[in-house]
Parts: C-alpha cells; sequence; structure tokens
C-alpha cells in the first residue's frame, strides 16, 4: 500500500504501528515499507515481539472448521435454480406478445412521424403561387396608374419617397 | 462465468460445485449457524444466477461472489437483530463463560488444569472471532479463508484498501487481546509454573 508515512515508531503512533505490523504480515507494504518495518524489527524488541505476538494469533485461526457441503446441498439448490430458470423463461414468454404489440405500436408511430415531417417539410419548402400573388396585390391594383409611368428609377424614387404607402383605413 | 453468462447449466454447476464449501465456511462463521449458513449460501447463488448476465469479462469472480455473500449475510444478520434471536449458537455442553473457563470448570479438584484439547482450543478461536463485530470478522475470514489481497476485500466490503487495512488491524488487535490471556496461562500450564492445589492440600 504505497503513499504510507515511513517514519512511524513505537512511540509516535501504535496504532500506525500495529497496522504496518499486521500489513507486513500480510504482504501488503510497499518496498519502502517493508524495509521500514524490518529496520524496526531489527533494533527493537518490543516492536520484535508485536509481530511475534500477531503472528500466533494469527495462525489459531487454522484452527477453525472448514466446511464442505453434501450432496444434498448441491442437488436442492441446482434444484431451486432450475426453478427459477423456467419462471424466467415463462415471464420471457409472456411478454414477447407484449413486447411485439409494443414494437409494432412503435413502428406505426415512426412512420406517422415521418408522414408528418415529411409533409411540413414539403409544405415550407414549396413556393406557394397564392402568396406570390398576395404579395403582389398591391401592385396589381394600381397597376393601370404605374403602367403610365416609363421609367423604372422614377418608380424607386416615388417608392423611396413613400408615395406607394396606403394610407390605414380611418378609425374614427 | 462468461459460459455462466451465457446460460450454460453445466457452467454454473462446476462454478457451484468449486465455490459452495468456501462460501458455506465464510457465512457459517459470519452467522454463527450452520443451517442458516447454506440458506444463505443458496441465496447468494440464486442471485449469482439472476445476475449473470451484468457480469463483466475480466472481473474476478470470487470478489464479485463475496460482495453479493457479504450483502446477503448482513441483511440476515440485521434481520436476526430486529427479531432479537439468539445470536450464535455454543457449542454442545458448554456452559457459561468462555471455552477456557469451561475447561476450567470441568476439571477435578484433585487433577491439574489440563491444557486444552484440540477440539477446545478450537471452540476458544472461533468464540473469540464471534467477540468481533460483523465487519472485523468478515474482513478476517476473506482475509485468512479466501486469502484476498485488501484491495479484492475492499471491493467485496465496499470499502477503501486503507479502511480495510484498519479494520483488519483492529480485528487482530482484538483476537490477540482475547486469547492471549488463556494462551499465556496455556504455556504456564505446559511449563509447570502453575497447577491447581490438589485435594490433599486442601
Amino acid at each position: 500500500m504505497a503513499g504510507e508515512p515511513i517514519s512511524i515508531t513505537p512511540t509516535d503512533d501504535p496504532g500506525k504501528l500495529e497496522e504496518q505490523l499486521v500489513a507486513y504480515l500480510d504482504g501488503e507494504l510497499d518496498d519502502a515499507q517493508v524495509r521500514h518495518v524490518e529496520a524496526l524489527l531489527a533494533t527493537d524488541p518490543k516492536v520484535r515481539e508485536q509481530l511475534t505476538r500477531l503472528e500466533r494469533t494469527w495462525s489459531l485461526l487454522d484452527r477453525l472448521d472448514r466446511f464442505q457441503v453434501d450432496e444434498t446441498f448441491t442437488r436442492s439448490t441446482i434444484e431451486m435454480l432450475a426453478v427459477a430458470a423456467e419462471e424466467e423463461a415463462e415471464r420471457q414468454r409472456a411478454e414477447a406478445p407484449r413486447r411485439r404489440r409494443r414494437r409494432w405500436l412503435m413502428g406505426i408511430a415512426s412512420l406517422f412521424g415521418a408522414a408528418l415531417a415529411g409533409f411540413l417539410a414539403v409544405a415550407m419548402l414549396r413556393p406557394d403561387p397564392d402568396r406570390q400573388l398576395l404579395e403582389d396585390l398591391p401592385l396589381l391594383e394600381d397597376f393601370d396608374e404605374l403602367r403610365q409611368i416609363d421609367s423604372v428609377e422614377f418608380l424607386q424614387m416615388l417608392n423611396q419617397e413613400k408615395l406607394f404607402v396606403k394610407d390605414a383605413p380611418d378609425e374614427g | 462465468m462468461l459460459e455462466v453468462r451465457g446460460d450454460s447449466a453445466e457452467a454454473f454447476e462446476e462454478l457451484m460445485l468449486r465455490y459452495q464449501g468456501r462460501l458455506v465456511t465464510v457465512l457459517e462463521h459470519l452467522v454463527g449457524d450452520r443451517d442458516q449458513a447454506e440458506d444463505l449460501a443458496q441465496e447468494v447463488f440464486m442471485r449469482v444466477f439472476r445476475a449473470r448476465k451484468s457480469y463483466v469479462p475480466g472481473a474476478k469472480f470470487s470478489t464479485w461472489l463475496f460482495t453479493i455473500a457479504n450483502n446477503v449475510a448482513s441483511n440476515a444478520l440485521r434481520t436476526r437483530f430486529r427479531r432479537r434471536e439468539v445470536g450464535f449458537r455454543t457449542p454442545e455442553g458448554s456452559g457459561v463463560g468462555s471455552p477456557w473457563d469451561r475447561v476450567i470448570q470441568a476439571s477435578s479438584g484433585q487433577m491439574p488444569v489440563r491444557r486444552m484439547d484440540k477440539a477446545e482450543m478450537r471452540d476458544m478461536v472461533r468464540w473469540a472471532l464471534e467477540s468481533l463485530n460483523e465487519r472485523q470478522r468478515l474482513a478476517v475470514l476473506l482475509s485468512k479463508f479466501e486469502g484476498m489481497s485488501y484491495a479484492d476485500i475492499a471491493e467485496s466490503m465496499e470499502l477503501s484498501p486503507q479502511a480495510v487495512k484498519s479494520l483488519l488491524a483492529r480485528a487482530r488487535v482484538n483476537l490477540r487481546e482475547v486469547l492471549e490471556p488463556y494462551l499465556e496461562r496455556g504455556d504456564r500450564l505446559a511449563m509447570g509454573e502453575e497447577q491447581k492445589p490438589s485435594a490433599d492440600d486442601q
């Protein structure tokens, strides 16, 4: 375990020292930490004694039973799992028609959505002949007067003077 | 496990045969009851089966298995605590106090206190393990019985490796404090430094 402070002495922090000793016994220290612990062990008999005591009680755990299970356990567990697998398969079979129906509905909805999007796109992009007529309506209404003027530049000048703006209807 | 993920029943059975003893061992020492440990082990295998599709290739199966075992055992112990059931089954013919106390009580006044035999020592160690809290006990079991690294224990218990390091250190110090007085007394008896007075002396 890298990054730990390595200047621990028995008097500095007994708890931390014990942690380091246990980690040392478990092979969990990095090289620098191992060297530090081994230097302590070489020079301090109390630390050696602490390590021996930790090691001794740890080895006592080897006396604990390690259990084996018999065939009954294995057989009953396999049977339980077989039942669970069957239930899972049954659930999936029951879900299948609902999933198919859901997929069908989603397909129809997608088709409608695509049709709508296409319709809107075409509607926006296609030029509207009626719209053109509406835009030209003021011109058409005054066509007879405007036909009298030969010069386009004169017309533009009149337009700049806002002479072609129709008066608002009298609100009074 | 990849074959199990692919719904191979034979692969699952093989996995079970490989791990069932180890799983029951850890669970038994965790919950203190053999029957419950087997029930919990079956629950663990059931969860592994149900979650098989979410297994990540390359992940260590034992770490994943004992993560689930930790969760199952914790839930069981929590339920037991809420129901205020009896905690651990005491060994057959046991009385009050530690196994060492029972050895002393069992000895007659005429005989010196004998050394503990293997079964009594095993009971003593088991009693010491049971004196740890649940997290310390599980960390000890995974370290001792499964030989897991701190990193793997951390993953199974959803802790940091540093937390596991501290947990194991405290657990082992606690075990030492519980067991040492009896070990020292046993040593003194073996060396003849201590003897219970015989009836003739009294």
